[in-house]
């Protein structure tokens, strides 16, 4: 592999022009945090669309239109030159983005936070596949939901789980389909099996089996072979980082854009942020495409950008979901197998749970980030879970 | 500026008082209170501007 390379421009020449690749979280943390470090240059942003705050997109907007404004990120403040156009390549050496409409920006510094796109199951041509990524999809998807009667949601991870149980709470009747159990493999079986059952306790039914979408327009999806027809079918398969654009330019695209500990790319002034970008664990990569994840990522390129010091990680390891109205905020390594330590309330929940020194789970309590990172902070000093974990 | 909070919307994350530790803060129940009535001190207004943006569930607005 490439080694790293070192800051853009000749050390000690001044960063001024700053592109952005996106302004969704990871972008628009970038931005802010480079305004907020006192950055003056020309900061510029490359992105078709408003940036949009994802995490209500499966929760408060699909359950009613009084969020849909809040989801759509303001940068008046930051004083950004936006270009409402798609990134379409880079010319590595001479330090130039290119743009769908023809524009070249030059810089010192390119953060790309391109973000990712739905992964979809549909075959070449076949219509009527539904996803959720961009506001748009979430307004399509609550208006399908005021009138589908049987509802088919493909793939049971978190944003699965949340929209069967909008169309659940929408009064339709609902199926998530998986070829491996549900949530297990992102959250350990033991928050798998309350979350399931919370979800079972909603009226939403499981299958586990080869899927395939079915018809065209799609009406249904077939498991393994049979059909089970659906006035609605969401996939919810998880999404692949948007760096196609980038293909040709020597950049390491394994899986995504690879950066390191510093959200350095391969290439010389280039940083990446967020979706879009996998990070470097050994010989291997790692991606997990968080909220809280392309936070620490903007805020580590923004500040390496500047070349101040790097205050924090690039893994962040805080994430949600709410499943038929119950609530799971864990802060740590996932998945956690066995049974957790109780270190409040009860182990279904509500409770705040902890499993070893390394991760803590709020289960159907309100708690905040704050309160989980002192919570594990304070595990970690007492060497909690050094012993066994009792039952 | 003035901050807007939806309070109903609110999940507690507390990444706002992360943000601007002057402008908001959690009760014990990890409910949200915004320590400024009306206008935000000028001093505050960037710190509490991040704080905004960086709500994870859309629960703030600048008003």
């Amino acid at each position: 592999m490439s080694g790293v390379a070192g800051p853009g421009s000749a050390p000690g020449a001044p960063v001024r022009d700053v592109v952005v690749v996106g302004g969704s979280t990871a972008g628009a943390t970038a931005m802010r945090e480079l305004r907020g470090h006192g950055f003056d240059g020309r900061l510029v942003l490359v992105d078709p669309e408003a940036g949009t705050n994802r995490p209500p997109l499966s929760k408060a907007v699909l359950a009613g239109e009084d969020a849909d404004a809040s989801v759509l990120m303001d940068h008046a403040a930051l004083d950004v030159e936006h270009h409402r156009t798609a990134a379409v390549g880079l010319d590595a050496a001479e330090r130039v983005l290119r743009t769908a409409d023809g524009g070249a920006h030059p810089y010192d510094a390119l953060v790309v936070a391109s973000g990712a796109r739905a992964r979809r199951l549909a075959g070449p041509g076949q219509r009527g596949e539904v996803v959720l990524r961009t506001l748009d999809d979430a307004r399509r998807l609550r208006d399908r939901l005021g009138t589908a009667g049987a509802v088919v949601v493909v793939g049971a991870g978190f944003l699965g789980l949340e929209v069967a149980s909008a169309a659940a709470r929408a009064g339709a009747a609902v199926t998530v389909v998986d070829t491996a159990p549900p949530l297990r493999r992102l959250v350990g079986d033991h928050l798998a099996d309350v979350l399931v059952r919370q979800a079972a306790g909603a009226g939403i039914r499981f299958r586990q089996a080869a899927v395939r979408l079915s018809g065209d327009p799609v009406d249904g999806v077939l498991l393994d072979g049979a059909h089970l027809p659906a006035d609605l079918v969401v996939t919810c398969a998880g999404d692949e980082p948007a760096v196609d654009w980038l293909a040709g330019t020597g950049a390491d695209l394994r899986g995504g854009l690879v950066i390191d500990e510093r959200a350095r790319t391969s290439l010389p002034g280039v940083w990446a942020a967020g979706d879009a970008a996998v990070v470097r664990r050994g010989d291997g990569v790692v991606r997990q495409p968080f909220w809280a994840n392309a936070v620490a990522q903007g805020r580590v390129a923004a500040a390496d950008v500047l070349r101040r010091p790097v205050d924090g990680p690039v893994l962040d390891p805080y994430s949600w979901t709410e499943v038929a109205g119950l609530s799971l905020k864990v802060l740590g390594l996932l998945p956690v197998h066995g049974p957790p330590r109780v270190v409040e309330g009860a182990v279904e929940g509500p409770g705040l749970l902890a499993w070893g020194d390394h991760t803590v789970a709020a289960l159907g309590l309100r708690s905040s980030a704050p309160r989980l990172r002192a919570l594990l902070r304070r595990r970690g000093d007492d060497g909690a879970g050094s012993g066994a974990s009792p039952q | 500026m003035r901050i807007a909070a939806d309070l109903d919307r609110c999940e507690g994350h507390g990444l706002c008082v992360d943000q601007a530790p002057e402008v908001f803060d959690l009760d014990d129940e990890g409910d949200l209170v915004l320590l400024v009535e009306g206008e935000v001190p000028a001093a505050q207004e960037a710190a509490a501007g991040r704080a905004v943006d960086a709500c994870p569930v859309a629960a703030l607005r600048r008003a």
